[in-house]
Parts: structure tokens; sequence; C-alpha cells
């Protein structure tokens, strides 16, 4: 009888030994390809940023790329003081040591408007909205919502004015969050105009038609007035742009585009801008149209109603880490199981090996023998685990992605009170998890099922092997 | 002379300065049967062990065809010089009668199942739903499967009744005298030892040659 003839004996003889390790291998093969799966999961999600949208593209600052700027500007400047292009160095004393002190300003943060006009001009765009950044500003002589319970003491104490090209295309208007309540909404030609929230306009008893003043959070004068045009309700509250109630969503006041750099005396902060595609059918070609625009695209992030053009943070990126621990803890812990089973197994099979080396069959060739068993099974298991595998990793991947979320909900819950702010975040909400098996992931989780055999029952066979023939009938009789 | 013991000493690797044999020396030809005696832990089973190439000696040296079993390998020395049979017979327990048989090499099982006794209603059963003396018939038809010259047998019929044991003494003989066989039984059993050519006693790690035993008598 040879190895192979003997080890097919024992696999289909010893049906119980068999089936328990048929079903642990096939357990961790599916672990071992839900996690993969998982780790290239592609989670369609849904926020309010890409649903306000639509058929349009959003404009927005590459934040890496500012800082690599602030690294060029700083090496062109070298060790003079100075400001090149809103970055500003100075030499200052503190503490009897010179120090640099390095800033930017609105100039380095804002979007060019030539570039704005370079893609509104392209054919198919058949309008655009400029939104500036949430300017904070003091309100005089009238008064803001604030949470009583709240310390105001590290809060600026101002209100936020969102200036805008064409209100009815800012981003909480096209996520159908804002309305107007009553009035109507900042159009182009406007000038000095403000759209106010219905709680403020309520505390304050404003009506569309009155004037309300600001000024720089730092000093009293000059004071800008804007009259109210309208005034505006919210189906959820807006997030703040930063905690403290200069942020929080009733003291949101939407202006015309230049209003902010007037009322903060400073130069415009344009954030982003938005470029509304007239034809929805020629989107794909718009689009195209604008990637061949001569623009410094490195300056910023294109966001169409599919996710970023360009470099749009995954929301899930976490997802990856956490599916490659578990592939980690997996193969952990299926090194300790299986080698505990080989254990088991080898230890129960003493009389069997001291009957073999008696025979004269070496070491080796029984213990391939007892890999070749692990392997038929383990064949078996794996084949099994591939037809299974596509829905265990689509439930895998769902079920990580909703324990993300619950973890989210319970980090957002601890520090609920703990900041100035009754605000509801933007809700992310998944609409969808892809998990998807591979061939690679077949021939990946083959191999490592392959290896983890090989591994245990060598380690396993540790303890038996050493002793010699003799010894090992003595234990028999 | 197909077998020698060549002055051979061992020792258990926990207890290395005390010598359970003593330069035992001893030589066995084909076609003799060959009985080993000696009280419980006189290290009667250790020198069959050491026949087998089961274990290494401290010193001196097991030859065979004048050859140290060293020099091909204990191995080597296990799957072509020497057959097992043990008190415990030592059958797979997931092989059928026949397939036991062919473990020992054999392509023809059936005949030597046959040479034993066997009838072939129970060849393809488990070997253990056989009894013990028909257990102990497979393994001595293992050992006769592999061809090798020496049969090395530990205590073949502790386990069995007085009627079978007779039948496996038989066949142990038969072995020896009609397939020329070197046929070495380590025993307790004062009948098998009798019915042996040549008694050797194992006496406090020493080797010697001894007459039979008186059976109304005599004790081991």
């Amino acid at each position: 009888m040879n190895l192979l003839q003997r080890a097919w004996c024992s696999v289909i003889r010893k049906p119980v030994r068999s089936i328990l390790l048929l079903l642990v291998i096939c357990i961790i093969s599916l672990l071992f390809l839900s996690g993969m799966a998982s780790q290239t999961a592609n989670i369609a999600t849904k926020d309010s940023t890409r649903q306000a949208i639509g058929a349009g593209f959003l404009m927005t600052k590459n934040a890496e790329n500012e800082s690599k700027r602030v690294e060029e500007l700083s090496l062109k400047l070298g060790d003079k003081e100075g400001s090149l292009e809103g970055y500003h160095q100075k030499k200052e004393l503190i503490d009897g040591q010179t120090m640099w002190r390095t800033w930017t300003d609105n100039v380095f943060h804002c979007i060019k408007t030539e570039d704005i006009d370079k893609i509104a001009g392209v054919e198919g765009i058949s309008d655009y909205n400029i939104t500036t950044a949430p300017t904070r500003v003091k309100a005089s002589e009238f008064e803001r919502i604030e949470d009583p319970d709240v310390d105001q003491t590290n809060d600026f104490g101002g209100v936020a004015l969102l200036g805008n090209r064409d209100m009815k295309l800012d981003a909480n208007v096209l996520s159908g969050n804002v309305s107007i309540k009553e009035g109507h909404m900042v159009a182009p030609s406007d000038k000095d105009v403000c759209v106010i929230s219905e709680e403020l306009a309520e505390k304050n008893g404003l009506k569309v038609g009155d004037t309300i003043g600001f000024h720089p959070i730092k000093e009293e004068e000059p004071v800008s007035e804007a009259k109210i045009i309208g005034i505006y309700q919210v189906k959820e509250k807006m997030t703040p742009y930063m905690s403290g109630d200069t942020y929080r969503s009733e003291n949101v006041i939407f202006t015309d585009l230049h209003f902010p750099e007037k009322a903060e005396q400073d130069t415009p902060l344009f954030e982003c801008a938005y470029f509304k595609v007239g034809n929805v059918d020629d989107y794909e070609s718009v689009k195209e149209r604008i990637k061949a625009l001569d623009l410094d695209w490195e300056l910023y992030d294109l966001i169409d109603n599919n996710g970023n053009l360009n470099t749009m943070a995954e929301n899930f990126n976490n997802l990856e880490n956490i599916s490659e621990t578990m592939l980690w803890i997996v193969a952990g812990g299926s090194f300790v199981i299986l080698f505990l089973i080989f254990l088991f197994w080898i230890r129960n099979r003493n009389n069997e090996i001291g009957v073999l080396l008696s025979l004269g069959i070496s070491k080796s060739k029984i213990l391939l023998q007892i890999v070749t068993e692990a392997f038929m099974i383990g064949i078996i298991a794996i084949c099994i685990s591939f037809v299974v595998a596509p829905a265990t990793s689509q439930a895998a991947a769902t079920y990580l992605v909703g324990q993300q979320e619950e973890q989210a909900q319970l980090e957002k819950d601890a520090v609920e009170g703990q900041v100035s702010t009754e605000y509801k975040d933007v809700k992310l909400t998944i609409t969808g998890v892809q998990a998807e098996v591979t061939k690679d992931m077949l021939i990946v989780d083959g191999l490592g099922i392959g290896a983890l055999i090989i591994l245990s029952t060598s380690a396993a066979s540790i303890l038996i092997f050493r002793k010699n023939p003799k010894n090992i009938l003595s234990e028999m009789s | 002379m197909i077998l020698q013991a060549k002055d051979l000493s061992y020792a258990y690797k926990t207890k290395k300065d005390r010598l359970v044999l003593k330069q035992v020396s001893a030589e066995f030809e084909e076609g003799r049967f060959y009985a080993v005696v000696g009280s419980s832990g006189s290290g009667k089973t250790t020198f069959l062990s050491l026949l087998a190439g089961l274990d290494s000696p401290v010193d001196g040296m097991v030859k065979y065809m004048d050859e140290d079993i060293q020099r091909k390998g204990l191995n080597y020395h296990r799957k072509h010089h020497i057959s097992l049979v043990f008190q415990n017979y030592n059958l797979i327990d997931y092989l059928t009668t026949e397939e036991n048989v062919r473990l020992g090499g054999s392509k023809n099982p059936g005949s030597l199942l046959d040479k034993v006794s066997i009838p072939c209603e129970d060849w393809k059963r488990n070997v253990l739903q056989l009894s013990g003396g028909q257990q102990q018939r497979v393994a001595i038809a293992r050992a006769l499967a592999s061809e090798a010259r020496v049969l090395l047998a530990d205590e073949p019929t502790g386990n069995l009744d007085e009627d079978t044991t007779q039948k496996i003494i038989e066949l142990l003989k038969k072995m020896a005298h009609e397939h020329g066989k070197c046929v070495i039984v380590v025993t307790h059993s004062k009948t098998l030892a009798n019915e042996a050519d040549e008694i050797m006693e194992i006496d406090r790690g020493m080797l010697k040659k001894r007459e039979k035993f008186k059976l109304d008598k005599e004790a081991i």
C-alpha cells in the first residue's frame, strides 16, 4: 500500500475526524475570503454633498496641495522675511529667542476667479455659483442664538456669513435642506443683502426688508449693513464649520458673494464653486471638456455626482485596515486551532505511527501521509468555501461596514454634550456594499490554507517525531 | 549466521549510568527458532528492540549478514531485513485484513492469509472485527509479507488463550523450519519457550543460553 492509498483510506474510513477538519478548514477559508473581499469592497454611499451636486460639478481647493505649496513658497522666500501668494513668514522674538512665524491668508486659500470663469465658460455649463468660506463677524445691535448651558469663553461670540453668487445653487439649498420661508434668495445681481434663519428672525423680531449690521470680530468699526431679503428654514441643522455657537446652524446668514469680505474687512475667500450642466445628457461630454481645460488641476478637487474626479477622500478607507487586521487574526487563530487539531490527531495515531515505523517507513513519509490527508480534506473544504464565499463575503463586508457605522455613532454619542453644538452631522447613508471574490483571492486563499496546513502539521508532529520508534511502541503497549 | 548482536550495551537516556544490557553478544541463524526469556524488566524487550533497529545501543552493534545495521540505516533494516510481531497485534484500525497484510509489502495478501488460516470471507472486513487470535495471525501474515529473513516477535501469545497460543506456536515453528526464517521470540511463556530450538535467558542485563524448562516445577 502506498502513501496515497493509506491517506485516502484514513480520510474515508475515519469520517468523524475528517468532517471535523473539513468544517474547520472550510470556516478558515471562508474567513480568509471574506476578509480579502471586504478589503476591496465597494461601498456605495450617499452624502448630502454628492446628493446636492446633481447634474453639476463642485470645485474645491485640494488640501494636500496647499501643504505642498506652503513648503514651496517657504523655500522660495528662503531665510528672508516676506510674503508670497498669500503665504507670510516673519521673525519674532519670543522669550528672548528669535522664532519664525508663518501663516497664510485668504489670498492663499481662495479659488482663483479666472479659473472659475474658465470653467463657467465651458460649453454645456448653464449656470454657476461661488460660495465663500463661513466668515465670522460680530452682530451689531441684534442677538445671535446661544446655548445657555454652554460656556462661550472660547467662542468668537459672532455669527457666520456665507456668501453666494447665486444662493439657489448653494449646496445647502441644492440638497433640499435649506428652503425659503419668506422673501427670496440671493441672486447674482444683489449687493449688501442677506437671508437669515427663522430662529434668528424670531429672536430679534426681524422681518424681510429690515437692515442688520455686522462688524469685524476684533473691532467695533466699520459696521457693514445688509438688507434682509429672505428668511430661511432648515430640515436638519446645518453642519457647523467649527464647534461653537458662532457657526451653529441658526447663526448662519446667507449673503451676496462680496458681503462677507466687506463685513470682515479682508480679502475674499471663495471656498468652492459649483457649475450646473444645462443638459443632463451632455454630462459626460461636459466633464471631458472641463478636464481638457488649461488649469492647474493640482490646486483643485473637482467632484462630480459620482464622487471626486481627482482626489476625493474615501469615506471608508478604514475598512481596508480592519479587514487586514481581521486577516492576520484569522491566520494566527487558524494556525493555533489547526495546530491543536493536528496535535490531537497525531497523538491519537500513536499506534499507527508505531506500526508504520516498525515496518521501516520513515518519519518523513509518515508526516507526508498526514499532510496528504489534511490536503485531501483541505481541497474539498476549499472547494466548498469557494462556492459559499460570495454570499458570506457579502455578509461579512456588510457586517463590517455596519459595525463601523455603529462605532462612529457610539463615538459621536460619547462626545455629545461635550462641545457647544446641537448640530447634526451630514448624514452619510450607505446605499449598498458590494464584496467580490476574485480569482486572485481564491489563489491566495488556497495557498494560504496550504501553508497553514503544512506549518501546523509540522509543528504538531515535532512532539511525536522527536521520540524514537521504541518509545512510541512502548507507549502503545 | 544472519543476525548478530555484538557486545550490546544499553541504558535509558534518563538513567545513563545504569545499564539495562551489559555487553550482550548472540548469534542467530536462518531456519531456527529462538526464544528469549527473562523476568520482567530484565531487558529482553530492549534486546529485541535493538535487534529490530527500533533503538540504538550505547555500545556495541547489531550486524545483519555481517554488516552493521547502522550503515544502511535503521529504517532500511526494519523495512528489508526484519519483520515484527507484537503482543497487542498492532494492526492499523482503518484498514481491512487484506490491506494490513498488503502494508507489509505483499501484492498477493490472499495466499499469506491462507497460510495463517484466515478464511477469505474475513479478508475484506475491518481488522478490528476479527478475534484476538485472528488479529495476531494477520500480524504474522503481515510479517511474512515483507519477505524479510528475520522475524522478531515480542510476546506474540501474551493475550491469547491456550488453543490459539498453540496455533501461533505452530505457525512460528513452521516459519522457521519450513520457510527458513530466523524466528526470535521474546516471551514469558514456558510452553512457547520450550518449543524453540534454542532458549536464551537475560538476567540482570546479561545473556546466557539455558536448557528447556521443566514445566511441572520451574518458573521463570
